[in-house]
């Protein structure tokens, strides 16, 4: 578990750090196949039959899905590099650094304690949480922003799992369902930002006025 | 079977909306199927009147405050649709949309209603975050419907930035989740399952899940500093769907902060969460304060308007006592007038084809009903008796008063500011020279009805609450 949860984690790192798009969309889906053999973990363990549903529905949209659609886009409109950070490289490794340590700080051990046996694993989903947050945050690229939200959701759906927060399969199917919307959905939008503005870079979308 | 007749009458309409051709068919099964909400919202608030609760299924439960919530959505959206249609067809005639445009609003308008319905009567927080996320989907092409630049940027921050709150949301609701998990259940964790094993919760836990709800759906409602994607969205989009936003999806995502509230309190009493809704609510009466007096859009002066009422809500409710009747009472006459002065504003981009205040000039000669419409609307929402609002705000601040003495006096200074924006505003908008390019005269009468029902509304329901509504109130006060 601490290995693939390792790729979740560095995954979201490496989306920071990489200016091609494609790598970026790849390491989202990497990213997703880790979160499906970390499920397919729970069903060995549970062997709740429902949870094969979720295992395929992630399976297909996170890791097939995103993938044809996102680098469908990149191939379409060649956006070979993204768009560059809010801050530069070293402060945004920096700040990568001070984010791992708040997850594993006593300030979060509340969070991190909730099953004791996973207390280290814990600490590591809320650290990607964090810094998924900050990859949506710190990246002017459209298509990175859109992998951060997706990246946040993989590392919240990671900690409930450790967690043993939600059970629930027919949830997780309505939750996959929205995700799949959302990736279609962020597709248009991407491709249309590019087809308006010649670029994804939304720090220049502020200077628009009609 | 009511809730059921809801979901199923709006998403009928969506599909309606997909597959048929014809204008007018689109049009009228759209209109019939608010017609059914409001009858059927009726009929569900009138049995929880009479015994507390209603319950389908194991999916679906409303409460008291569910069903006002209810009853509000079903009036805006019935009011949004009639205005739609005029207002879509005047778009037509000036080669603004086409047919396709139609179709896609139609289908995306009934798909967000279903999702604010849904929204409120899931007996489950996850089913209720799906529907809250839904809402953001169905929106962010209406918000992009005119297909500018500057439309577009504004669906993206709103994509983005509600994306994010409401997984922020998502995670507090898990963290909630630990009091049920704990105990070794499994399945569907609905909101009553949480209030009962409340007791259960660890206190810090419960306080951490409160935050990141209360960001992640108040994201949702607009509250500073999050409110960011509001008045782009707001203005970029057709004025109905600002309606609907302002006056029903407000709503929606408040209640379910409120939902939260109520856990949280359970566990470690009223003090954390009202210190929490106290400060949101201060800062979104703040700052949209001094942007109102500067503002230039008035459509975006709308949206920062909505913004400050979200604050006035959370200070009812942060307050508490009878702070917290008020507050119910404001959200109801707040989303009634909100909603008629989008729909109005409508009116003045259609005649005048622009959004921009310095723009509107001599509306009262060249738009005269609309005209007196929006100053009532905008008196009635900045708090001028006779309206309820006024009652509302004045009952707020005297809950406050004797706990936060400090915070009331700086918010109600905050009010007289944003009181003066907005008579500096609507000032330079009726009155002034008369444009030489402008053709005086209201566009339809079918724009005017709609304002005008839910101005009426929010005037009779200023003195006379009907009995079953009196009940639902008093309920929603015992328990939130």
């Amino acid at each position: 578990m601490q290995f693939l949860l390792g790729i979740v984690f560095l995954s979201v790192i490496y989306m920071h750090l990489t200016r091609l798009n494609i790598s970026a969309v790849v390491s989202y889906s990497l990213q997703s196949l880790a979160i499906v053999l970390i499920l397919i973990n729970s069903y060995l363990e549970t062997r709740e039959p429902f949870l094969i549903i979720v295992i395929l529905t992630t399976l297909v949209v996170k890791v097939v899905l995103s993938s044809v659609f996102f680098v469908g886009l990149v191939k379409r409109k060649k956006l070979t590099f993204s768009a560059s950070n809010y801050l530069n490289i070293p402060l945004t490794l920096i700040l990568i650094a001070m984010f791992t340590v708040v997850a594993h700080s006593e300030q979060f051990s509340l969070l991190t304690n909730l099953v004791s046996a996973h207390n280290s694993l814990l600490s590591l989903s809320l650290a990607t949480i964090f810094i998924s947050l900050f990859l949506t945050v710190n990246r002017k690229g459209a298509l990175s922003q859109a992998l951060g939200v997706l990246s946040l959701e993989n590392s919240i759906l990671a900690f409930a799992l450790f967690a043993g927060l939600e059970k629930s399969p027919m949830l997780q199917i309505g939750i996959i369902f929205d995700i799949a919307i959302w990736i279609v959905i962020a597709t248009v939008f991407i491709s249309m930002i590019y087809e308006h503005f010649g670029s994804l870079d939304t720090s220049l979308m502020k200077k628009v006025k009609n | 079977m009511e809730l059921l007749i809801v979901i199923t009458s709006l998403i009928f309409a969506a599909l309606v909306a997909i597959f048929v051709k014809k204008r007018a068919v689109i049009e009228a099964i759209s209109i019939v199927a608010s017609a059914i909400i409001v009858v059927e919202s009726v009929i569900i608030a009138l049995k929880v009147a009479a015994t507390g609760s209603y319950e389908q299924y194991s999916f679906f439960s409303i409460d008291s405050l569910g069903s006002i919530v209810m009853l509000v959505i079903a009036c805006v959206d019935i009011a949004a649709v009639v205005y739609s249609v005029q207002y879509l067809r005047k778009e037509t005639d000036k080669n603004i949309i086409g047919f396709n445009r139609v179709k896609q609003y139609f289908i995306l308008l009934n798909l967000f209603s279903a999702a604010m319905f849904f929204a409120i009567s899931a007996s489950s927080p996850i089913f209720a975050w799906i529907a809250i996320e839904a809402t953001t989907l169905s929106t962010a092409f209406l918000i992009s419907f005119y297909n500018k630049p500057s439309a577009i940027q504004g669906a993206w921050k709103y994509l983005i930035i509600n994306s994010v709150g409401l997984l922020l949301g998502f995670f507090g609701t898990l963290v909630y989740f630990t009091s049920v998990s704990l105990l070794g259940e499994t399945g569907l964790i609905t909101w009553q399952d949480l209030l009962h094993n409340a007791s259960s919760m660890n206190p810090l836990i419960a306080k951490i899940a409160f935050v990141f709800a209360l960001i992640g759906y108040g994201t949702k409602v607009g509250f500073v500093p999050m409110h960011t994607w509001k008045p782009s969205a707001y203005g970029k989009s057709p004025a109905p769907i600002g309606a609907l936003f302002s006056g029903a999806l407000l709503p929606v995502a408040f209640y379910i902060i409120l939902k939260f509230k109520a856990i949280t309190d359970s566990v470690v009493g009223p003090e954390f969460s009202s210190q929490l809704l106290i400060l949101f609510g201060v800062l979104s009466v703040a700052v949209p304060a001094f942007i109102i007096l500067i503002q230039r859009d008035y459509k975006r002066l709308l949206a920062y308007s909505s913004i400050e009422n979200a604050g006035m809500l959370a200070l009812g409710f942060g307050f508490g006592g009878i702070g917290v009747m008020a507050a119910l009472l404001h959200l109801i006459y707040h989303s009634l007038v909100k909603s008629a002065l989008f729909f109005l504003s409508g009116n003045f981009l259609l005649k005048y084809h622009s959004a921009k205040i310095a723009n509107i000039k001599y509306a009262l000669k060249v738009l005269p009903v609309t005209s007196v419409l929006f100053i009532i609307g905008v008196f009635a929402c900045i708090g001028m008796p006779p309206f309820g609002i006024f009652f509302t705000k004045v009952v707020i601040f005297s809950a406050g008063i004797k706990t936060w003495p400090l915070v009331t006096v700086m918010t109600l200074i905050f009010v007289s500011i944003v009181f003066i924006g907005f008579l500096k505003h609507v000032s330079s908008m009726v009155f002034g020279e008369k444009p030489t390019d402008i053709s005086k005269g209201e566009d339809s009468v079918w724009l005017i009805i709609s304002p005008l029902v839910l101005i009426i509304l929010a005037l009779i329901l200023s003195f006379y609450l009907p009995p079953f509504l009196h009940i639902l109130i008093d309920n929603s006060v015992l328990h939130y």
